[in-house]
């Protein structure tokens, strides 16, 4: 499972729903503040059925000021966000291994009111769906302070471990009646020391771009073939 | 002639006419009845069957009074919906009549009042459904080819990257032809102007894909598209490019105007600076106050990117860009009053290049709105031309998977749940749930599980508050199977976002191979009838420019030199 998919899971299918339109454009001095972190991740599934197998995916996280980017622990598949100099923000999916970028035209990001909020996208969370979990406890993670934060709905409890400097979630636990899934930190350093750097933005420019709106025409390409037929096959 | 609908208003009987405006009123939501009765009686209302029996027989005295036009034309103004099938022009019509306050089926998109008529075969050399760049090809050389090809014949294999191979096998065009003439030519699209359909008529490639210099494979000689179109040498070049498509034109150091993104250029040519500078009398814009700036009379040579990729679906345009872009019709009217400055004539092609995305989205209200915007781009471009030396023809490349079914009452809402004739509440299926009279038979609005919208009905854009992006349109890259349907309800249907459901899940809708229609009015219209190849458009528009006589005559000559 993606980073993003997880976290549409946890958060985007009804726990929380909100949407801070706008927020993007004000948030760059938040952003040049924060620091410059590569963290590495691990997402669990496991289903309370003893019949189903757990899943454990891992992931890296980056994050500069203007630039945000993650990667499947095989480094084959990744997202990229960035600022641009005009404050608009470019998304592209990243298939390293096909040396191939999707891009989401900023052009197209009103039309689909896609909320992207630069802060929930440095740090997972934003500060309203933080604010919507109590403070149980405050402790301390990889040598860092943390706030440890619990909410419940009738489906669904959450639980968050917090790192308060650094903005960043140490954990994400949700559990509902079928399943728990949890995101777990298992690596954090500054960007500059990190083990693994996140893919160069220049070599990136170089990899073959496709609009996403052109895969319904790009039926016998087949790389449009590959992502629409094969890519997180449920089945 | 007398409007049937309109008639009823005139009807001799009061107590007529009251019952079928209260019936017209009951059908209407109480939000457009105030402002139906302040409009008072300019409404339509129905016809009575006298009404319908005048307007009948006067149809066929038009008819018998429609002269063909044997003139030659002095231009041609090719209008193309990408994927604007027969269904789609009938949805289109009815939400446009709608929109009007009709009932919406006894509405007309500008171009269905044309008087000629052919429908169109649109597979191509090797596909029983074809794609834009075969089928726009047929259209714009008189030769079918394969799919994915550009302006190239079947002899080319598909990404053939020499020059040279390309250059052999090359199909001209009539914008190419036009041009040897010394008409003035012009390209109009709210797609990329590199993309397959613009692109036929201007350039020649083996692989639709290859639009900018980096889309290229290593080693290959044949040229970009972006780089074709400003390159372009015939008689001083193409005279009017409007359309997106931006980051192709400009190099990867420098960035896009208006969102800053990095251009995609590895040959670091400037193709915008170069237009002008090539070009006499040549302007580039990029907004649309620049557009607006544009005097027709002193700019001979106009290239408009208005987006980095595509412009904005028609829906969106407005509320949207930010920028600001023009809307097709005011581009159409923009290059018009450019090209007419040329006493020779001009070639003009306009594609409502978005319909087709909107189908492949799923998302029935943006491909109708896009079809309403290009019927008001081929309204324009009838008013400033006269049909006795303006060919109009308005076709589509190839149709969509997009049905209208059920048995829905008349004016019932086009994008609504059915509701039966008399009927108070919407139809019910086998499985006692409503369903809608718009769908696609394959596509992404499947309502199993998508690994990006949860299962039930699918919507255009992303969940609120989700933290990655959606994409535009729903993109699934897979699906769960669903589980019988979900239960619609109106305002869900009737909203913009609202993804039509489909019984085949895919990543994308597809086109659909079933004939499309050719609508034409001009000098040789009446040459367009009954079902034809796709690549007979050309030969009429050849015809009725006098370009078909000259190679008749050259054939004639060359037979005679070999003899
Ligand atoms: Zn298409």
């Amino acid at each position: 499972m993606k980073i993003s998919g997880f976290l549409k899971l946890v958060f985007g299918l009804g726990f929380f729903c909100f949407s801070i339109p706008g927020l993007a454009d004000s948030t760059s001095n938040i952003d040049q503040q924060w620091t410059e972190i590569a963290c590495r991740y691990e997402i669990e599934v496991i289903p309370h059925a003893k019949s189903k197998a757990s899943s454990n995916n891992a992931w890296f996280f980056w994050r500069k000021p203007g630039m945000i980017q993650t990667q499947d622990a095989d480094g084959r598949y990744g997202e990229i966000w960035e600022r641009t100099s005009n404050g608009s923000i470019q998304y592209r999916k990243l298939y390293h291994a096909d040396r191939t970028a999707v891009e989401y035209m900023p052009a197209d990001m009103p039309t689909n009111n896609i909320s992207f909020d630069w802060i929930k996208l440095s740090s997972m969370l934003n500060q309203q769906e933080l604010n919507a979990l109590n403070i149980v406890k405050k402790t301390q993670v990889f040598g860092r302070s943390a706030e440890l934060r619990k909410g419940k709905t009738d489906n669904q409890t959450i639980e968050v471990l917090w790192l308060t400097a650094d903005n960043l979630p140490a954990s994400i636990v949700k559990k509902d009646k079928t399943s728990s899934v949890e995101l777990r930190l298992v690596e954090i350093a500054p960007l500059s020391a990190a083990r693994k750097k996140p893919a160069d933005v220049e070599e990136i420019a170089n990899y073959r771009h496709i609009d996403a709106v052109d895969f319904g025409d790009m039926e016998n390409d087949p790389f449009v073939k590959k992502v629409m037929n094969a890519e997180e096959h449920h089945h | 002639m007398r409007n049937p609908i309109t008639d009823v208003f005139f009807s001799d009987s009061q107590a007529y006419k009251e019952k079928h405006i209260m019936q017209l009123l009951k059908k209407l939501s109480v939000i457009t009845v105030s402002s139906t009765l302040a409009a008072c009686f300019v409404q339509a209302a129905e016809p009575t069957p006298e009404n319908w029996f005048n307007a009948g027989h006067q149809a066929v005295i038009d008819a018998m009074h429609l002269n063909p036009n044997e003139r030659h034309a002095k231009n041609v103004i090719l209008f193309i919906g990408d994927g604007m099938g027969i269904s789609t022009i009938t949805a289109s019509r009815i939400y446009d009549g709608q929109q009007k306050g009709g009932l919406g089926e006894e509405n007309s998109l500008s171009f269905e009042k044309l008087p000629y008529l052919a429908l169109s075969k649109t597979y191509s050399v090797d596909q029983q459904t074809p794609d834009s760049a075969p089928t726009m090809t047929a259209i714009v050389t008189g030769v079918k080819t394969i799919g994915d090809s550009v302006s190239v014949n079947q002899f080319v294999v598909h990404s053939e990257p020499s020059a040279n191979l390309v250059n052999a096998n090359k199909l001209t065009t009539i914008l190419e032809q036009a041009k040897e003439h010394d008409l003035s030519v012009g390209v109009v699209s709210t797609a990329r102007i590199t993309h397959a359909t613009p692109a036929a008529t201007y350039a020649h490639t083996a692989n639709r894909d290859w639009e900018g210099d980096s889309d290229l494979p290593a080693g290959a000689t044949v040229a970009d598209i972006a780089a074709q179109l400003v390159d372009f040498n015939i008689n001083g070049g193409i005279d009017v490019a409007l359309g997106g498509g931006r980051t192709r034109f400009i190099p990867k150091t420098a960035t896009d105007p208006e969102y800053g993104v990095a251009g995609k250029r590895k040959d670091g040519r400037d193709l915008t600076a170069e237009w002008v500078n090539k070009h006499s009398n040549a302007q580039y814009v990029w907004n649309k106050a620049q557009f607006d700036a544009i005097d027709p009379n002193t700019t001979d040579h106009l290239l408009g990117l208005f987006e980095p990729s595509h412009v904005h679906y028609e829906a969106d345009r407005v509320a949207h860009d930010k920028a600001g872009e023009p809307s097709l019709t005011e581009m159409t009217t923009k290059a018009i009053d450019i090209l007419k400055k040329n006493s020779n004539g001009y070639f003009l092609m306009v594609e409502g290049g978005r319909i087709d995305h909107a189908h492949h989205s799923g998302n029935a209200y943006r491909a109708l709105t896009d079809t309403q915007q290009l019927s008001a781009a081929v309204q324009a471009a009838m008013e400033k031309t006269n049909s006795e030396d303006t060919l109009i023809i308005v076709t589509a490349d190839h149709s969509h998977v997009f049905t209208i079914g059920g048995y829905p009452q008349r004016g019932n809402p086009i994008l609504g749940l059915t509701q039966g004739v008399g009927a108070t509440e919407p139809d019910l299926d086998m499985l006692g749930l409503p369903y809608t009279t718009l769908n696609y038979a394959n596509g992404t609005g499947y309502t199993g599980n998508s690994n990006l919208q949860p299962a039930g009905s699918k919507s255009f854009k992303s969940a609120a508050g989700a933290w990655t992006s959606g994409s535009e349109g729903h993109n699934p890259a897979s699906f769960l199977s669903a589980v019988g349907r979900p239960l619609l309800n109106n305002a869900l249907v009737q909203s913009p976002d609202y993804l039509q459901e489909v019984v085949i899940p895919l990543g994308a809708e597809t086109h659909a191979a079933e004939d499309v229609a050719i609508f034409a009015r001009g000098p040789k219209a009446h040459l367009f009838h009954g079902v034809m190849e796709q690549n007979v458009i050309y030969h009429v528009m050849a015809e009725a420019l006098g370009f078909a006589e000259q190679h008749d005559a050259e054939e004639h000559d060359e037979a005679h030199e070999g003899n």
